[in-house]
């Protein structure tokens, strides 16, 4: 399995690298940390005949936090999320379900950018931008501009992306204070894609009933799948979780695929999203 | 298709040699560097076999083009054992008997002295959380495991 | 010997180069010149091949040949697999397919290129014409009436029906109180070894001579069946087996990718090499299990089995590289385990498929145990009785041994009802249905399993004979004592990771009495090593062990001659080697003498005058070991598992292994053999499952989808030692190593059914996935 030939390109600054996506259009695709690009390459699914290595663009690696968000440069490796104590401080959820991508040693590699360009429904990263509302930064010779979660992922591999632009960062606001958050996966191994995950974020109001609850699913369509329309029902009392549960797995659009049937997804659904939601409150503190 | 001059720092040596963009940092090490310590298992990152440093972290050399690798420095399980001498993991794999075949290990000694630079706790399911992404056909991990545990209290105990 | 190294958890000598990375696996030799080869693979799993053009491939840059059947099948002669037995389908396979394709991933074309990246740039320009035809995926669509053949020689799929009947079970059946029936099966799954397949041939045309460098378990069948392949003498061919990363069986029959390359060495006069790639690997190397049993037990109310009926189906894949009865086979024939049954039936039959072809992975007959320990469970349930209860009242005891089975297969020197009542006690039997009941309350399901095995390891030629298989079951050595002492010692099996340097160093070093540092192993090179039926079967430490000691105790009788000319006695009976020197019993105590084995072997080489009238000078002895039709070792795995109903999620708690695997040549070793055969019984009982769709289209081929366990899903196992040794051997060594993926399929699927039982819920079909046990929840 070896890939078919290309030709490779190592911009040093951002202006370089969206230069040359420009310049080579449509056969031209990005190289991020390789983790995912790579395997496709090698199997010859994917074919570039450009490939524009983004490694040496250190203006793309940072983990920054402003008093309203996490803001993470495209470039930053899971890893480096995994491990970033601000980030524990202000947004737990995200090292603790970053640790879930894949193995240590994809974690060194993998990036942010990859991951949410790549919009592979499975993955973490659009689970968490989704949930959390993130903004997704893209830049293009044209200039930049940012894309809400919820419009970025489009398909299964497929966003709001334009020919020519590169997502650069994304911005992740913090949970607010007193908000408790849960994500629960199911995968056969560890390190596996989950079959179904769920993610949710939960705030309390007064005598403990719902305030805020986010709840968001990989594995129920095409791309990570909020359910507002399920959980603003729940908000205003007290949480049974077991019948959000219920709700959720009833209301989502399933079909059996190779990974899975419909039916067990469905049963995943209704197990994931009730211990995550579940989760979420017990972290969250009644204001 | 045209080959171009890479030149590459393995375990702190220069090796120079032509070759398409296109090959494999794994395929490069084995035939241009002639280090084959570093074996090939499965070419889509999963099986681990491929593993070794890049900057001082593992790193799949089979989702890496070697050019890429130009400015950094790579290290490979044969820069491990210091003049003959067994590091403490490749001696405690010895000990515990946690290799059979042998096909995996360069890849399983690279992912977890990486892990142990780090003195962490001798803790028997952050071992398998980290050896998850190493596949073994033979041993059924368990001997993997204890040896990990033998380095892992001895680094802590330097 | 004082202090015997057999047996010792000795450290292994073949590490150090494994740690290091500077093992020699194939892909590691470099040879100057070589060329590298890829195939183009049907993407169909049944089709007929019209026009195929190679001629853009031929003019690629770096492609130094491309050839297709039509030329490799004019330099090969076809592999034909015809044993004489009743209900078994001759077949003929080509090198390469011309007339159709059979399975998704069937070799039609072979490009010869620079390096690899060419050649599968290459391959991209291959252009041929395939007429799809309807595919078979499952024994079932075989065998359906109007099913289209997948190999045209044949008038059906049927390839392999045998039937048995021992006693008369119709008389038990109509006899027994209640008649039992319990269905298992298994998915079809691969070896998977993290080395893929590979070969690397060197044709000198000076010499006329091939080296074939090749991982396989064995190296003298390869070379015997290369040379005739090829159309060579035999003296012609030269096979060197480098290190192996894993085999598990898929590593002994010779491929049609690993002939072709064969024949393109000698054509191009360069030479040629070939790395499978792991998709390769997993679609088109060899596939194995997917059994299904029907299991039917005549009993009497109080457990007592009067009769079984087996039915047994396998789906072999495409092309037969082993006679299709072959792995069927022993699943029946030792069916009846560790039981008093006399009265027995079997009927099994092997279709072909439109899938990759079938071969023997590490423990072919794996599905039996858990027929047989799954229908007992059963049978105590539907009786209400405890199954261990039911266990005892059929099981043999050590004072109805030796025992001919109802298949003619005589137990001796097993130890299974011993291995059972000490796994029960080590994992706390008793105190089972509490902690079972205490979990209930907490809405927890819990299940204990049990699995006795009698492993049948090491046939002997008669068993063969008696098969109709041709073929021996010996094995034999080589020990060579040099002028210095250092001891070579050789042996017709190939290691891949079973530590065969360490382990047979300490037979020798054993029998002869030196230190194991001493005796240095040589094999897997067919010039060197005596021709031997190579390691397969959990036959090496038995065969190999015995006939290595056997030629270890020719030339330590050798020696001792020698030395009791040297020292004037009238026989060597008081003289024995104690770490490389001669000692003489003299008053009931051992003196060390002069003499030394270094001394000795100088003497005979160097100074032969010396040596007693008549005595060839030197210091070898060649002998071979044919071992008993069969011999068995036996274990009991018992596992404790919590099932999580909620996902289907089955997981293990606690895994217990009892084992008596006879002599044991280096415990450490032969713990490290149950770990890893244990660890690939749980991966089919779990996790492993080749999904291809009815068209015959594999849906899960690379190592993301086909789900190979990792050190997270794979327990601690307890290991109890209770060997005791076999007199029937001259080292008392049993054999084992295939014995836990056995245990562990019967452990895993008896634990679970005990977990679902209250339930009302019986699971039949391995791997229990969370999807399949929901499935039977929902």
């Amino acid at each position: 399995m070896k890939p078919a030939a290309f030709d490779y390109h190592r911009p040093q600054t951002l202006g370089e690298a969206l230069e040359l996506l420009a310049e080579l259009g449509d056969e031209a695709r990005p190289l991020a940390g390789g983790q995912s690009l790579v395997p496709m390459m090698n199997m010859r699914v994917a074919r570039p005949e450009h490939l524009v290595d983004l490694n040496d663009l250190a203006e793309l690696d940072f983990i920054g936090v402003t008093d309203r968000a996490v803001e993470i440069g495209a470039m930053t490796r899971h890893r480096a999320v995994e491990h970033s104590e601000p980030v524990t401080r202000s947004c737990p959820i995200l090292p603790v379900v970053v640790h879930t991508i894949g193995h240590d040693a994809i974690r060194e590699r993998g990036t942010l950018g990859g991951s949410l360009a790549l919009a592979d429904p499975s993955a973490q990263w659009p689970l968490l931008a989704v949930l959390l509302d993130a903004r997704i930064e893209l830049a293009s010779q044209s200039g930049r501009r940012s894309v809400a979660a919820g419009a970025f992922f489009t398909g299964v591999f497929a966003t709001a992306a334009e020919p020519g632009e590169l997502v650069v960062a994304a911005s992740f606001p913090k949970l607010a204070p007193g908000e408790g958050w849960g994500y629960r996966s199911f995968t056969r191994r560890l390190g596996d894609f989950a079959i179904v995950a769920a993610a949710a974020t939960v705030s309390l109001g007064p005598a403990g009933r719902i305030e805020t609850l986010r709840l968001t699913l990989s594995g129920v369509g095409d791309r990570p799948v909020r359910l507002d329309a399920v959980t603003d029902r729940f908000r205003g009392r007290a949480l049974d979780a077991a019948e959000l549960g219920r709700a959720v797995a009833a209301a989502v659009t399933l079909e059996d695929d190779a990974i899975a049937g419909a039916p067990f997804r469905r049963d995943l659904t209704e197990v994931l999203s009730t211990e995550a939601v579940n989760e979420a409150a017990q972290r969250a503190r009644v204001r | 298709m045209a080959k171009v001059p890479i030149v590459l720092t393995i375990n702190g040596e220069r090796h120079e040699f032509l070759a398409e963009a296109r090959k494999l940092l794994s395929d490069a090490l084995r035939e241009d560097c002639h280090l084959t310590g570093t074996h090939i298992g499965c070419e889509h990152g999963v099986c681990g076999a491929c593993t070794v440093w890049i900057d001082g972290r593992p790193g799949r050399s089979c989702l890496t083009f070697a050019v890429q690798m130009q400015g950094h420095q790579v290290t490979t399980i044969e820069a491990i054992a210091q003049d003959g001498k067994l590091s403490a993991l490749q001696q405690a794999l010895h000990e515990e008997h946690g290799l059979q075949c042998g096909f995996c290990t360069p890849g399983i000694v690279m992912s977890c002295e990486a892990w142990l630079r780090d003195r962490p706790e001798p803790d028997e399911v952050a071992v398998r959380e980290l050896l998850s992404g190493n596949l073994c056909r033979c041993t059924g991990y368990q001997n993997i495991v204890s040896a990990v545990l033998k380095a892992a209290r001895q680094t802590r105990g330097a | 010997m004082r202090d015997s190294p057999l047996g010792k958890p000795l450290l292994r000598k073949e590490d150090f180069r494994f740690l290091t990375g500077t093992g020699r696996y194939l892909d590691d030799i470099e040879v100057p010149r070589a060329l590298h080869a890829a195939f183009v693979r049907s993407p169909h799993a049944h089709a007929r091949l019209h026009r195929i053009d190679l001629s853009r491939a031929k003019a690629a840059p770096g492609v130094v040949a491309v050839v297709g059947g039509a030329d490799v099948n004019q330099w090969t002669a076809p592999l034909r697999m015809a044993p004489p037995i009743e209900g078994l389908q001759p077949v003929e396979v080509q090198t390469l397919p011309t007339e159709k394709v059979r399975f998704q991933g069937d070799p039609v074309v072979c490009i010869v290129a620079a390096d690899r990246y060419l050649a599968e740039d290459a391959a991209e320009l291959i252009e041929i014409e395939y007429e799809p035809l309807p595919a078979v995926a499952s024994f079932a669509a075989a065998l359906a009436p109007g099913a289209p053949l997948v190999d045209e020689s044949l008038s059906s799929n049927l390839v392999s029906h045998q039937s048995f009947t021992a006693g008369d079970p119709a008389r038990r059946f109509a006899e027994a109180d209640r008649i039992v029936e319990a269905r298992f099966s298994q998915r079809r799954q691969t070896h998977l070894p993290i080395e893929t397949r590979g070969c690397l041939a060197v044709w000198d045309e000076g010499r006329q001579h091939l080296t074939y460098h090749n991982p396989n378990q064995a190296p003298h069948p390869l070379r015997s069946t290369l040379a005739a392949r090829l159309g060579l003498g035999e003296s012609q061919v030269t096979v060197i087996v480098p290190d192996i990363g894993g085999g598990f069986g898929q590593k002994i029959a010779l491929y049609r990718e690993e002939l072709t390359v064969a024949a393109l060495a000698r054509h191009l006069k360069r030479p040629v090499r070939w790395r499978e790639d792991r998709l390769e690997n997993l679609l088109a190397s060899s596939h194995a299990r997917e059994d299904k049993a029907r299991l039917r037990a005549a009993v009497t109310n109080a457990g007592t089995i009067l009769a079984l009926d087996l039915e047994l189906t396998e789906d072999f894949g495409a092309y037969c590289f082993y006679p299709a009865n072959y792995l069927a086979r022993v699943v029946a024939m030792i069916l009846t385990g560790a039981y008093k049954v006399k009265d027995y039936r079997f009927d099994v039959k092997v279709a072909l498929t439109n899938k990759c072809g079938n071969g023997p992975m590490r423990a072919p007959m794996a599905i039996t145990s858990w027929v047989i320990e799954g229908a007992i469970d059963k049978i105590a349930r539907e009786l209400s009785l405890d199954p261990i209860e039911v266990r005892r009242r059929n099981m043999l005891r050590a004072n109805e041994l030796p025992y001919v089975t109802a298949t003619e297969q005589r137990l001796e020197d097993i130890t299974p009802f011993e291995t059972m009542e000490r796994g029960l006690k080590t994992i706390d039997y008793a105190g089972f249905r509490a902690r079972q009941a205490e979990a209930r309350v907490a809405g927890r399901h819990l299940g204990l399993g049990v699995c006795v095995v009698v492993e049948s390891t090491t046939y002997g030629s008669a068993f063969y004979k008696a098969a109709g298989i041709p073929g021996s079951g010996h094995e034999a050595a080589w020990v060579k004592v040099e002028p210095s002492g250092a001891v070579n010692a050789s042996v017709g099996l190939m290691a891949s990771g079973q530590g065969y340097e360490t382990t047979f160093a300490q037979v020798v070093a054993a029998t002869i009495g030196v230190d194991p540092a001493q005796v240095q192993l040589h094999i897997g090179n067919t010039d060197v090593a005596p021709y031997g039926m190579g390691s397969r079967g959990a036959r090496g430490g038995t065969a190999g062990g015995s006939a290595l000691h056997l030629a270890a105790t020719e030339v330590k009788e050798k020696v001792l001659a020698i030395a009791a000319q040297l020292l004037n006695l009238n026989s060597p009976d008081q003289l024995h080697i104690e770490d490389g020197a001669i000692e003489w019993l003299s008053d009931g105590e051992w003196t060390r003498t002069e003499l030394t084995l270094a001394s000795i072997a100088r003497t005979a080489y160097l100074d032969p005058l010396r040596l007693p009238g008549g005595m060839e000078p030197g210091l070898e002895a060649h002998r071979a070991y044919d071992p008993p039709p069969m011999t068995f070792s036996n274990a009991t795995h018992l596992c404790e598992v919590e099932v999580t109903t909620a996902t289907g999620t089955v997981r293990i708690l606690r895994y217990v292994i009892a084992e008596d695997c006879g002599t044991v040549l280096n415990e450490m070793i032969v713990e490290g053999q149950q770990h890893g055969a244990t660890a690939l019984g749980i991966a089919g009982a779990l996790y492993e499952a080749l999904d291809y769709d009815n068209e015959g289209q594999l849906r899960n081929g690379t190592l993301a989808d086909y789900l190979v366990p990792t050190a997270c899903e794979i327990p601690n196992f307890e290991i109890i030692a209770m060997h005791t040794p076999n007199r029937r051997n001259p080292i008392g060594s049993k054999g084992m190593a295939e014995g836990g993926v056995m245990g562990a399929i019967g452990a895993i699927g008896n634990a679970v059914n005990a977990a679902l039982a209250p339930l009302g819920i019986e699971a039949t079909e391995q791997p229990f996935s969370p999807e399949y046990i929901r499935s039977l929840l929902r």
